[in-house]
C-alpha cells in the first residue's frame, strides 16, 4: 500500500498496517526531518524492521540528497532477516513504481550486509578454519598489500587468494551490481564470479544506499576506524535491538588480561625479536626505512596503510595523536625491549594477592616509578606495533593476539584518564585459594564509545522492543533525543497475560533476595510454581533465573525435594549452560519436544545466550516464568566501579541503575515469548519485588498496560486459576477480524490522518493565543498516543 | 448481574460492608428501616452495585451460571430463555444453506483420554466422569443421526492405546463397553501416537466410500510417544482419516496440527456446557473435503460413485434358531444377507461372508436429512396483514401469542412466528426448534 505522511509518499510492502507501525513511522520521519536523534520502543513482533526500512527507503528515494542508511543489528541471523525484509520491500517498490524513471531509481538502489570474514569467506583453504580470528589472520596473510605486491610482481612466490585478486581487477564501485544482496546472495554471487564477497562488500561500502551490519562495526573503535570511516556525515544510523547498547559500548573499550595471555605475549616478543635480528642481517635497509618514516610522523604511515588491517588503533578518532612516534621506541629493537619491560611489569603486578583498584593515572605513576616507562611512548604502543608488524611482514597474526592486546591496553591506559578503572582480581571467586589473577581494564562510561557516532552522524535512531525507561538511555549515552516514544500494542484480544506472583500457595512471600533466596520455603514455592505451570501449560515453558550460580543451587535443591520428578511427569527438562554447543543441542531438543507434543521446560539464565538472541514464538514458548528479579551480581567490583562512576558523573543513583538494568533484562526475557500478533503466551513474574510500583513502571508500556490491579500481586494458586482461564479463552479459534482495530487498511490510515488533522486544528483553535512554540516543539506529522487511542475507539 | 437474592440484601451490604451479620435486634431494625427508605432507589442501586460486585479473580473458575440469566422488569425469566433460544437460532442461520456433499456411511473411532490428567476437577465432577457422561450422550445422539455409521472406542492410558470397543454398528455395544467405569480408571500418561495408530489400523480395511474419522477427547497436555508422531500424522493424511480433537485444557500445537492437516475440527472447552457443544458439533456428518475430492476419484466426478447395498430380510422372532455368521451363536432372530443368505445378527453392517454392505431402508431414510436439511425458517418481524395470518401454529395448533415481545434479537421474531420459505406456513418457536433439531422435515411442505 502507498500512503502519505505529510508530503512524503510511503510505500509499505503489505496491504495492511498496524496502527503502531504507522505511529512509529510518523515519529521516525519527524526525527529525520529534524536531523536529530531518537529513542523508540515498539513491541516485539509488530514489524519494527519493516516499518523502519520502508520509511527510510521512502525518505531516501523521495529526497534528492539520498542520505545513506546505516542499519546496525546484533546478530548475523538478524542482519540476514533485515536484508531479506529489505529485499522484499524493494521488489514491492519496483513492482509498484509508476514511471520508468522511478523504476530506474528503484533499480539503482543498492543495499548490502557486512559480517565477519568467517561468515563470508569462500576460499576453501581459509574458510575451513573454525575460529574467527584464525580466518582473519589467514585472510590477511593472503591479501595484505605487501604480499599482493610481491605476488603480482613475481607470481607464485607467495600464496595469494585468487578470489581477492579477481576482485582487484574489477572497477572500483562496480564490484557488485546494484540491488539488494542478502549475505547468502553475495556468497553465491562470489562463488559464481570468483570474487571475494567480503572485500567486495567492503569496497562497495562508499557506493551503497543501505549497509546493514553489526553494532561493533560502528561502536568498536578498533573496527570502526577501518570499516565505517568513509560514511558520510548525513547518514541515518539505526541501532536495532539496542537495549544493550551501553554494554556493547563498554565492552568495546574494555580489556581483560590474564597470566597466560601475558606469557603468550612474552613469547611473541621473543619471536619478534628473533625476526628483527634476522631481518637485520638480510634486509637492514627496511628497518632503517621504517625508522625514517616514523620520524616523519604517523600520518604518512597511515596513508600507505590502504586496506591492510593488521591490527588497529583502539582509540576513538578524536583521541588519535598526530605527532611523531617518540624516539625511544622508534628503533625496532628498542621497541621490543620496551614491550618486554612493560609485560614484565604487568606480570609483577599480577603477583599481588589482594584486590587492587586504581585509576589509570595512579597506574601510570606507579609504572613510571618502577620501570621509568613514560606515558607518551605508551600511547604509541599500538600504532608502533602495527608498523613493526607490517615492516617485518609477519604472518599468522592470530598467534600474536595476546601481544596486540597488551599493546592496545598500553595505548588505552595512557590515553584515557576519566571513565576508566583498573582492577586486579587475584582470585576468580571469593573462596578460591589458587590464584588466577585477572587484570581488568574497564570502561565505566558507555557514552565514550558512542560519542563519536552521535557527533558524526546527524540522525541516530535507537530502537528496540524493550528499551524502557526511555529517559535512561539519553542520560547514560549523553545525547538529547528529538523524539522519545513508546508505543502500546493494539490487540483485538489480549494475546498475553502478565502475572506477578508474590507469594506461594502457603502465603510465604517469594523473592530471590540474597537473604532469603536459599530459604527452603522460597525454593519450594518456586518449585511449585514450575510444577503447577508444567501441568497446565501446553508445549514449551521457558524459565529464567537471575544467574547460573543461583540456577545451579536451586535446581540441585529441587532435585532433592523431588520437584524435578514432578515436572518430569508433565514435561522434559532442558538446561542452558555457559557452553554454547551444549546449549544449542539442548535448544534443538527442546524445540523437538515442543513440536511433537511431549512438552518441555527450558531452564535458562537472564542475560544468557537464550535470553538475548533466541525467539520462543508460538508453541516454543507458551509461558515464560521469571524466577526472581535478574539483578546483576552486585558484589562485582567492576559493577561497583561503574555504579560509582554513574553516580558521580551523571547523577544516576545506584539503585536506579540496578533496578533499570534488572527490569530491562526481565522485559527482554519475557518478551521472547511473544513474537507476533497471532502469538500468545503467559508472562509470569515470580518475585514479590515485581509488585512494587517503581519496578513495574520500568517495564515497557506494552507489557505494563496489561498488568491489571488484580494480577499485580497473586499467590500461586490464584495465578494458576487465572492462567487456566486465559489459556482456555485464548485457545478458542480466533475468528474476529482484526482489520480496522489492530490492522489498518489504506482507508483506515487516511481516516486516522483526517482525524488527527481535525484534532490538531481543534488544539490550534483551543490555544490560538499561546500556542506559538507548540509547533516547533512537536514538529509536524507526529501523532500523539492519545490521538491514536481516540481513533481506535472510533473505529 | 445479581440474582434476586442479591438485590434483597443489597442495602445491607451497602450499609455495613465489613460487619459480620449478627442477630442483634437493633441492627436488624435499622436494616429494615433503611430498606424501606431505599425502596425506590433499589433498582438502580442494585445495578451500580453489580458493576462493583465483580467476582474475585480466584473465583473465576466457578461457574456462576445464575449470573448469565437476567430477569426482566417483571422479574420473570422469560426473556432470558428467549434470548438463549435466539442464540441457538442465530447459529443455525449461519449454517450453509446450499446442498453439500456429506458422507453418510461413517466410521468413527472415539479416542478417550484415560490419563491421570483426567482426574482434574476443573470440570465438575471430574473431567473423567464428565467425559464418560458426555461420551454416552454423544454415542446415542451419533447413532441416532448416523444410523449407517459404525463406531469403535479406544482409550489411551499409561502410554498405550487400549481397544475398549470394536467397530460396531450397534449403539448398545458401544455404550456397554464404556459403561463400566472401574475398567476405565485413569492411569499414567497418554500416548497420542500409539492410540492413533491403533485407531488407524482398525480402520485400514474400510472401503473408500465411507468416511474414516477419529475423535479425540484430550484432557492432557502432553503425549508420550514411542516414535515420531509426525509420521503418524502423515499416514493419517494419506489414509484420509479425519482427526478431530476436543481438548479440555489448552491448545497444543500437535493437536491443532493434527486437525488442520487432516481437515478435522479443533476445539478447546471453556466449561462443561461448551465441552458438550464442541462434542455435539461433531455429530452431523462432515461435509466432504475438497481435498478428498481432488485426491479421490480424480478424473471422474465422485458424484457418479455407485455403492452396492443389500437390504436384508428380517427373520421373525419365531423362526427356528440357527447359527449366525458373526458370533456363531444359536439365535432365532436376525437378518439374512440378500446375496449369500448368511445370517447376521444386526444391521447395518458388512456381510462377513460376501462383504456386501447391509442396511435397512429406514436407516437410509434417516440419513437422508443431512443431505437436504430443512431450510431455516425466517422470523416474521411484523404482522403486516393481521387478518390473513394464521391464528395458530401450523404444526402444534397452539394459538400464537397476541402480544408483541419487546426483546428482538437477530433471527428472533417479536411476534413468535417463524415462516417456512417453501410453503409459507407459520410455526411457533418451539416447533421451529423441534422441526430443525429432531424431525428434520417440514410438516407444511414435507420437504
Amino acid at each position: 500500500m502507498k500512503f502519505y505522511i505529510d508530503n512524503l509518499p510511503i510505500v509499505f510492502p503489505y496491504d495492511r498496517i498496524y496502527p503502531e507501525q504507522y505511529a512509529y513511522m510518523c515519529d521516525l520521519k519527524r526525527t529525520l526531518d529534524a536531523t536529530g536523534h531518537c529513542v523508540l520502543e515498539m513491541p516485539s513482533g509488530t514489524g519494527k524492521t519493516v516499518s523502519l526500512l520502508s520509511l527510510i527507503v521512502s525518505y531516501q528515494q523521495f529526497y534528492p540528497t539520498r542520505r545513506k542508511l546505516v542499519y546496525c543489528s546484533r546478530t548475523v541471523p538478524e542482519i540476514e532477516k533485515a536484508l531479506a525484509e529489505l529485499k522484499r520491500l524493494m521488489t514491492y517498490r519496483l513492482a509498484n513504481a509508476e514511471t520508468e524513471e522511478q523504476k530506474e531509481k528503484e533499480r539503482s538502489y543498492t543495499g548490502l550486509g557486512l559480517t565477519s570474514r568467517k561468515n563470508l569467506c569462500i576460499n576453501p583453504d581459509v574458510a575451513k578454519e573454525k575460529k574467527g580470528n584464525v580466518v582473519d589472520a589467514r585472510c590477511r596473510d593472503l591479501t595484505n598489500s605487501a604480499a599482493c605486491e610481491k605476488g603480482r610482481a613475481d607470481p607464485g612466490s607467495v600464496p595469494l587468494c585468487e578470489w581477492h585478486e579477481n576482485l582487484g581487477k574489477l572497477e572500483q564501485g562496480n564490484q557488485i551490481a546494484s540491488g539488494i544482496w542478502t549475505l547468502a546472495d553475495i556468497i553465491e554471487h562470489g562463488r559464481e564470479k570468483g570474487i571475494c564477497p567480503y572485500f567486495a562488500v567492503r569496497r562497495m561500502m562508499p557506493f551503497v544506499d543501505v549497509i546493514i551490519y553489526s553494532f561493533h562495526y560502528l561502536l568498536d573503535p578498533k573496527v570502526a576506524d577501518q570499516v565505517s570511516k568513509e560514511l558520510s556525515k548525513d547518514a541515518i544510523v539505526v541501532f536495532d535491538e539496542a537495549h544493550n547498547i551501553d554494554n556493547v559500548c563498554i565492552e568495546s573499550l574494555s580489556i581483560d588480561l590474564t597470566r597466560p595471555m601475558l606469557d603468550s605475549a612474552t613469547r611473541s616478543i621473543g619471536k619478534i625479536g628473533e625476526r628483527i635480528e634476522e631481518i637485520k642481517t638480510t634486509d637492514a635497509a627496511k628497518l632503517q626505512d621504517e625508522y625514517a618514516k616514523l620520524v616523519e610522523g604517523l600520518q604518512e604511515a597511515a596513508e600507505q596503510r590502504d586496506t591492510d588491517d593488521f591490527m588497529t588503533n583502539p582509540l576513538l578518532p578524536d583521541d588519535l595523536l598526530n605527532e611523531a612516534v617518540p624516539g625511544n621506541i622508534r628503533k625496532a629493537e628498542h621497541f621490543v625491549a620496551f614491550l618486554k619491560w612493560f609485560v614484565e611489569y604487568l606480570k609483577t603486578r599480577m603477583r599481588v594477592l589482594h584486590v587492587v583498584a586504581e585509576t589509570p593515572l595512579s597506574f601510570l605513576q606507579h609504572l613510571k616509578d618502577i620501570t621509568y616507562i613514560e606515558r607518551r611512548p605508551l600511547r604509541f604502543c599500538a600504532e608502533r606495533l602495527q608498523s613493526l608488524v607490517r615492516t617485518l611482514e609477519l604472518s599468522r597474526l592470530d598467534e600474536h593476539a595476546a601481544l596486540q592486546k597488551v599493546a592496545t591496553f598500553a595505548t588505552l591506559v595512557s590515553t584515557y584518564e576519566r571513565g576508566f578503572l583498573l582492577i586486579l582480581e587475584p582470585f576468580e571467586t571469593d573462596n578460591a585459594t589458587v590464584p588466577n589473577p585477572m587484570f581488568h581494564f574497564t570502561c565505566l562510561d558507555p557514552s565514550l564509545a558512542i560519542k563519536p557516532v552521535f557527533e558524526r552522524f546527524s540522525s541516530v535512531v535507537i530502537t528496540s522492543g524493550t528499551i524502557s525507561p526511555l529517559d535512561m538511555y539519553p542520560k547514560m549515552l549523553q545525547f538529547t533525543p528529538v523524539v522519545q516514544e513508546t508505543y502500546p500494542m493494539t490487540l483485538t484480544r489480549n494475546s498475553f497475560l502478565p502475572l506477578v506472583i508474590t507469594r506461594g500457595s502457603d502465603q510465604v512471600a517469594i523473592s530471590s533476595r540474597f537473604e532469603v533466596r536459599n530459604d527452603p520455603a522460597v525454593v519450594r514455592n518456586f518449585g511449585s510454581i514450575l510444577v503447577e505451570y508444567s501441568k497446565i501449560v501446553p508445549d514449551g515453558i521457558v524459565a529464567f533465573f537471575p544467574s547460573y550460580l543461583y540456577m545451579e543451587s536451586i535446581v540441585a535443591a529441587w532435585n532433592d525435594m523431588g520437584i524435578l520428578n514432578e515436572v518430569w511427569k508433565n514435561k522434559l527438562i532442558f538446561v542452558e549452560t555457559p557452553d554454547a554447543n551444549e546449549t544449542s543441542i539442548a535448544l534443538e531438543n527442546y524445540r523437538k519436544a515442543c513440536d511433537n507434543g511431549r512438552g518441555a521446560v527450558l531452564l535458562s539464565v537472564a542475560r544468557g545466550k537464550v535470553s538475548e538472541g533466541i525467539d520462543f514464538d508460538h508453541n516454543y514458548g507458551r509461558a515464560v516464568i521469571m524466577f526472581g528479579v535478574p539483578y546483576q551480581y552486585t558484589e562485582s567490583r567492576i559493577l561497583k566501579a561503574r555504579l560509582e562512576y554513574l553516580r558521580d558523573a551523571y547523577r544516576i543513583r545506584e539503585s536506579e541503575f540496578l533496578g533499570f538494568d534488572a527490569m530491562r533484562n526481565a522485559a527482554q526475557c519475557v518478551g521472547r515469548v511473544l513474537r507476533g500478533k497471532t502469538d500468545w503466551g503467559l508472562m509470569v513474574f515470580a518475585d514479590k519485588r515485581f509488585a512494587r510500583a517503581d519496578k513495574r513502571a520500568k517495564l515497557p508500556r506494552w507489557i505494563n498496560q496489561y498488568i491489571t490491579e488484580t494480577a499485580s500481586s497473586l499467590s500461586t494458586d490464584m495465578a494458576i486459576t487465572l492462567s487456566k482461564l486465559f489459556m482456555r479463552t485464548i485457545s478458542q479459534n480466533p475468528n474476529e477480524n482484526q482489520t480496522g482495530v489492530s490492522l489498518w487498511t489504506l482507508e483506515d490510515v487516511e481516516k486516522a490522518q483526517a482525524k488527527q488533522r481535525a484534532l490538531a486544528l481543534e488544539a490550534e483553535q483551543g490555544h490560538e493565543d499561546e500556542a506559538m512554540d507548540e509547533d516547533d516543539e512537536y514538529g509536524d506529522g507526529g501523532i500523539s498516543d492519545n490521538a491514536i487511542m481516540e481513533v481506535d475507539l472510533d473505529i | 448481574m445479581p440474582p434476586r437474592k442479591d438485590a434483597d440484601y443489597m442495602d445491607i451490604d451497602s450499609e455495613s460492608d465489613a460487619s459480620i451479620p449478627d442477630d442483634d435486634y437493633g441492627v436488624g431494625k435499622s436494616k429494615g428501616k433503611s430498606r424501606a427508605k431505599a425502596g425506590d432507589r433499589r433498582k438502580d442501586k442494585g445495578k451500580a452495585k453489580a458493576k462493583e460486585n465483580q467476582p474475585y479473580t480466584w473465583e473465576a473458575s466457578y461457574a456462576r451460571s445464575w449470573e448469565t440469566v437476567q430477569e426482566d422488569e417483571a422479574g420473570s425469566l422469560q426473556t432470558s430463555v428467549e434470548e438463549l433460544l435466539a442464540r441457538g437460532r442465530r447459529r443455525r442461520l449461519l449454517a450453509p444453506a446450499a446442498a453439500v456433499r456429506r458422507t453418510i456411511i461413517r466410521h468413527l473411532i472415539l479416542l478417550l483420554d484415560l490419563s491421570m490428567s483426567m482426574l482434574d476437577r476443573d470440570m465438575r465432577p471430574t473431567r473423567f466422569d464428565l467425559m464418560l457422561q458426555y461420551a454416552r450422550e454423544f454415542i446415542v445422539e451419533w447413532f441416532d443421526q448416523n444410523p449407517l455409521g459404525q463406531m469403535g472406542v479406544v482409550g489411551m492410558r499409561a502410554g498405550l492405546g487400549e481397544r475398549i470397543c470394536e467397530m460396531s454398528g450397534n449403539p448398545q455395544d458401544v455404550l456397554k463397553a464404556i459403561s463400566e467405569r472401574h475398567k476405565l480408571e485413569p492411569a499414567g500418561e497418554p500416548s497420542l501416537q500409539n492410540s492413533i495408530e491403533m485407531a488407524r489400523s482398525s480402520m485400514s480395511h474400510l472401503p473408500t466410500h465411507s468416511s474414516r474419522e477419529i475423535l479425540i477427547i484430550f484432557g492432557s497436555l502432553t503425549t508420550c510417544d514411542p516414535g515420531n508422531i509426525h509420521d503418524t500424522l502423515d499416514s493419517c493424511v494419506k489414509n484420509r482419516i479425519r482427526v478431530s480433537v476436543v481438548a479440555l485444557a489448552a491448545e497444543m500445537k500437535i493437536c491443532r496440527e493434527l486437525c488442520d492437516k487432516t481437515g478435522g475440527q479443533f476445539g478447546v472447552a471453556l466449561n462443561e456446557g461448551h465441552f458438550k457443544d464442541l462434542l455435539f458439533e461433531l455429530v452431523p456428518p462432515p461435509t466432504q473435503r475438497a481435498l478428498t475430492r481432488a485426491a479421490g476419484a480424480g478424473i471422474s466426478n465422485p458424484a457418479a460413485d455407485l455403492m452396492m447395498m443389500g437390504f436384508p430380510t428380517r427373520l421373525p422372532d419365531a423362526s427356528p434358531p440357527s447359527l449366525c455368521v458373526c458370533h456363531s451363536e444359536m439365535k432365532s432372530e436376525g437378518f439374512l444377507c440378500p446375496r449369500c443368505q448368511a445370517k447376521i445378527c444386526e444391521a447395518p453392517t458388512d456381510c462377513d461372508i460376501c462383504g456386501l454392505l447391509i442396511v435397512s431402508s429406514p436407516h437410509l431414510a434417516r440419513s437422508y436429512h443431512h443431505l437436504f436439511p430443512v431450510k431455516p425458517y425466517e422470523a416474521v418481524m411484523t404482522l403486516e396483514n393481521g387478518e390473513t395470518a394464521a391464528p395458530e401454529c401450523h404444526a402444534c395448533s397452539r394459538p400464537f401469542p397476541t402480544s408483541t415481545s419487546t426483546t428482538a434479537g437477530e433471527g428472533l421474531s417479536p411476534v413468535g412466528r417463524y415462516r417456512c420459505l417453501e410453503c409459507r406456513n407459520e410455526f411457533c418457536s418451539d416447533c421451529d426448534v423441534f422441526i430443525h433439531d429432531v424431525v428434520h422435515c417440514c410438516p407444511g411442505c414435507g420437504k
